[in-house]
């Protein structure tokens, strides 16, 4: 399929200027600003490499403006804390983001999940303690003194999630610095990476997302085994804006459902490739929300 | 094998083992990493496809996770770096191409690194640019790690340490973490020091192979052999969604376990043991291309295939003895109904399935020769495939009630003689009552010739049972639906039809060519591992003959082929929480293995007595 970039590469940088102004003005002003537009903005934050994430934008806006019959657009953040940012100030209406960013969001700026990605028929997933099978390490004590590679260290999955399997064993207080119980813990830059180094026997074990190891080569999954799983964690969501416009919201959620069916489902991989949506469940991210405070990421 | 369904992408990972029955998703390259692979494999195959090398230099890469092509990143580097690998390409040079290539493969890496270090301040752009650097390092990482696995080791704890020192800037202020320069230098200077001193020496020694390897160990050691690679963007993975199987004796109701030689044949069919290397380390087996007796439109190797469901396999790459030089990329075609198919071949080369069985394993993937007890047990399997039933039409090849008025009109048109066509139809070849083909060769004008005034058109007439789902259609692959066979057949013969006689053939192509099930159907818990997990202990249950006859040989391929595939298989399990008694399963096929190798046929059945006890208990979580 041929991608079109509605906004030019430029554009991110505009956009980031035009957040540092708006948020420089009182803020009347910005809602003003703000309330003028008769467009739906998405946030995108780089999961991936933001080239493709532009062209992606690209295809999904042009989708959904003709779905919603009116114009769409997206950009690219620079991070989550910007796409916060701009949800807050109404510089945009929607975001994707996982639930521990979510949790965040709909605290400081009142955003609220409205759809949830599925993945193998479920819209949760779980985190793993990964170590290689000929190891010897069977339980999560044997990891004392031992080396641990987390994916990020904002990650649900990959960092607060595993982590906390060791304070349900006691083995940790929660906040606890995790050095006083791992020799040594490093954050390898993603769930790909922590896996790879406990395949490649560069750490003991590594703390990822469950489908972590699909990531691996074919003879090296046969090689890593998991000695501990978190509990259900929500799978990343689509997050509105508290005070988007009710009818807008609907709408948006209706067609984004939309993608769930067969003839649209290619669309899917445009926006983070889920195998598709199904409408947020605001109670599952309580948990998410008690771990968060219990780590300090909220207050 | 029903497992290999997703997986194998063997570009992310490179150096692989036998068989690929799992799920595997790979990260999207770098397109530089991409194109740098792809060039150095394409440039080690005779004859080297340059048109292809520029095409992976210039154009957007298929397994790169965005549109610019690598030249657009070589061209950024100093001293017309880019120009450099061009003009290689341009004048063919592999040894040129090695070297202006990997030198500025890594230096993209190095500068990215440089980057990183200098935004430090901003984690999230210091991340981003470390990120790069390593997506550019993956195209060497690998290969370090083979030939040199103590840097390898050492460059992986560098990676982590520098990822590590990058910190965060957490959310909204809270959990960042102030990046440790420090470290991150420490760790840049181990990379970078060692892609200097191996990827971008003074001088490279002249390369008989172009697997990118560390120049010091060339040094010491010379080009070291290496496991077999294949470049990012192959896919050897089933095609999605799978191809249903119909075997004539399963359709009756006779259990396979109770057709000792045709469970073997099942077993060599996705075994690639049968085969010699390098399709034997990259898991190939007959099953990687006719998925589930059908056609697999996934399949591809850039370089060997000229698109996906497509593959030369008579080229250096799989058999450099057979190599025939002339880039002859052919389409899979079906094995379905192969008992009334014969001759074999796209030209109808082998009147014998057992020669034509005999060629693919030994000619065209190097194996060794088969025993006759192999052979028979490969085609007594084979002739129990059957075409997929299809209520459209009846058993002479009829369309049944039901059928469109635009089908009925197709169905007399196929059958209508035209002079253009020496006064025959489509029927007279494509013979509805047999199977719509009348086994044998014709040159309709669809091969180019081989030379001027070569007479080597000729090509077996495919049938059209089954045929909506084996698109693209022809020898090449070059027509995409049945509708544009249609009209190449209608321009060709000059046959003159009018837009509504050309939907009415292709309705009644697509008709006879459809099917009442045409797709295995999955779901909880009939899922692949489940199919897969029938098929392997159907295959294990061969033991019991084995060790009547003390086939010993035969009993390893066999027990070599279940457990390895069993466990690869296992990672794809839905139900993962049973994956360890799987493992255990495995281990006693690796034990039955070790006392068949060691002569003992007691302890081997004494093992398998267990082991099929304890599938019947772990039977109902294998999902």
């Amino acid at each position: 399929m041929t991608k079109r970039c509605i906004e030019p590469p430029s554009f991110v940088l505009d956009r980031r200027s035009l957040l540092l102004a708006m948020a420089s003005l009182p803020l009347g002003t910005a809602m003003a600003q703000a309330q003028q537009r008769d467009d739906l903005v998405l946030a995108f934050i780089p999961q991936e490499d933001p080239e493709k994430l532009i062209g992606d934008i690209g295809v999904i806006t042009e989708w959904l403006s003709e779905e919603l019959g009116m114009p769409v657009r997206g950009f690219v953040t620079s991070d989550h804390s910007a796409a916060v940012e701009a949800l807050r100030n109404r510089d945009a209406d929607i975001s994707f983001m996982g639930a521990l960013p979510y949790v965040i969001a709909n605290e400081h700026a009142g955003a609220t999940a409205v759809l949830q990605e599925v993945y193998r028929g479920k819209p949760s997933y779980t985190a793993r303690l990964f170590v290689r099978r000929d190891s010897g390490i069977t339980q999560l004590s044997d990891l004392r003194g031992k080396t641990i590679a987390f994916a990020d260290p904002i990650s649900e999955s990959g960092y607060f999630y595993p982590l906390d399997l060791f304070a349900q064993a006691g083995l940790l207080q929660r906040g606890e610095d995790p050095n006083r119980f791992f020799s040594r813990v490093l954050f390898a830059g993603g769930y790909q990476q922590a896996i790879q180094a406990v395949a490649n026997g560069l750490v003991d074990a590594a703390g990822a997302s469950q489908y972590a190891d699909i990531l691996l080569s074919p003879d090296q999954q046969i090689q890593v085994t998991w000695i501990g799983e978190s509990v259900p964690i929500p799978s990343h969501s689509v997050i509105a804006r508290g005070d988007l416009d009710e009818g807008l919201r609907s709408r948006f959620v209706e067609a984004m459902l939309r993608l769930n069916e067969p003839e649209q489902r290619h669309m899917l991989q445009y926006v983070y490739g889920p195998d598709g949506y199904v409408v947020a469940d605001l109670a599952a991210f309580e948990e998410v929300r008690e771990l968060a405070r219990a780590y300090g990421v909220l207050r | 094998m029903l497992g290999r369904f997703l997986a194998f992408f063997v570009a992310a990972f490179v150096f692989v083992t036998p068989a690929f029955p799992t799920v595997v998703t790979e990260e999207p390259w770098h397109p530089a990493a991409a194109a740098y692979r792809t060039m150095m494999f394409m440039a080690d195959l005779v004859p080297a496809p340059w048109d292809e090398i520029r095409k992976a230099y210039e154009e957007p890469h298929p397994a790169a996770a965005i549109q610019r092509p690598a030249r657009a990143f070589f061209d950024t580097l100093p001293d017309d770096a880019g120009a450099a690998i061009a003009g290689a390409i341009e004048t063919e040079d592999r040894q040129r191409l090695y070297e202006a290539s990997t030198r500025a493969l890594s230096r993209l890496a190095r500068n990215a690194l440089a980057e990183a270090a200098a935004s430090l301040s901003e984690p999230g752009q210091a991340n981003r640019k470390a990120l790069e650097a390593q997506a550019y390092y993956r195209a060497f990482g690998s290969f370090i790690e083979q030939s040199d696995p103590e840097a390898g080791r050492r460059l992986g704890l560098a990676w982590l340490e520098l990822m590590s020192a990058i910190g965060t800037s957490g959310i909204m202020g809270t959990n960042t973490v102030a990046a440790r320069e420090e470290d991150f230098q420490y760790a840049r200077a181990e990379i970078d020091t060692y892609l200097t001193a191996n990827f971008e020496p003074d001088a490279f020694a002249e390369r008989q192979k172009l697997t990118p390897l560390p120049e010091t160990i060339i040094a010491a050691r010379g080009e070291v052999p290496l496991a077999v690679w294949l470049p990012p963007g192959s896919d050897l993975s089933d095609q999605d969604p799978l191809p249903r199987l119909v075997l004539n004796f399963e359709e009756k109701g006779i259990d396979e376990t109770d057709l000792p030689l045709v469970a073997f044949g099942d077993m060599l069919f996705d075994s690639p043991n049968i085969f010699g290397e390098p399709a034997r380390s990259l898991g190939l087996t007959c099953s990687t291309c006719h998925n589930r007796s059908d056609i697999n439109q996934r399949f591809v190797i850039p370089g060997l295939s000229h698109q996906p469901g497509a593959v030369d396999v008579r080229g250096s790459f799989f058999n450099p003895m057979f190599n025939d030089h002339r880039r002859d990329s052919l389409d899979i075609p079906s094995l379905r109904g192969l008992r009334f198919t014969g001759p074999y071949g796209r030209d109808g080369r082998f009147a014998s399935l057992r020669d034509f069985t005999r060629n693919v394993i030994v000619s065209e993937f190097a194996g060794p020769e088969p025993t006759d007890f192999q052979l028979d047990a490969l085609i007594a399997y084979m002739l129990e495939f059957d075409f997929l039933p299809n209520s459209r039409m009846d058993r002479t090849g009829r369309l049944t009630a039901g059928a469109s008025e635009s089908e009925l009109r197709g169905e007399a048109l196929f059958r209508k003689p035209f002079p253009q066509m020496d006064g025959q139809s489509c029927a007279s070849c494509h013979v509805p009552s047999a199977a719509f083909l009348d086994r044998k060769a014709h040159n309709i004008g669809s091969r180019g010739q081989g030379y001027d005034g070569a007479l080597d058109g000729y090509l077996d007439t495919p049938t059209l049972l089954g045929a909506k789902y084996t698109a693209p259609y022809f020898h090449d692959g070059s027509l995409p639906t049945l509708a544009s066979v249609v009209d190449w057949f209608d321009t060709r013969f000059e046959l003159g039809l009018d837009e509504q006689e050309r939907a009415d053939l292709t309705a009644y192509l697509n008709a006879v060519g459809s099917a009442d099930e045409p797709y295995e159907d999955f779901g909880e818990p009939n899922t692949q591992f489940r199919l897969a997990w029938e098929e392997l202990t159907t295959f294990a249950s061969t033991f019991d003959a084995l060790a009547r006859s003390r086939d010993a040989a035969n009993a390893i391929l066999m027990l070599e082929t279940v457990a390895l595939d069993l466990a690869l298989d296992a990672t794809g399990m839905l139900n993962s929480s049973a994956r360890s008694q799987v493992f255990e399963l495995v281990e006693i096929l690796n034990g039955m293995l070790a006392a068949v190798r060691a002569d003992d046929w007691v302890g081997a059945e004494t093992l398998w007595a267990s082991f099929k006890e304890m599938k019947e208990d772990y039977d109902k979580a294998m999902y």
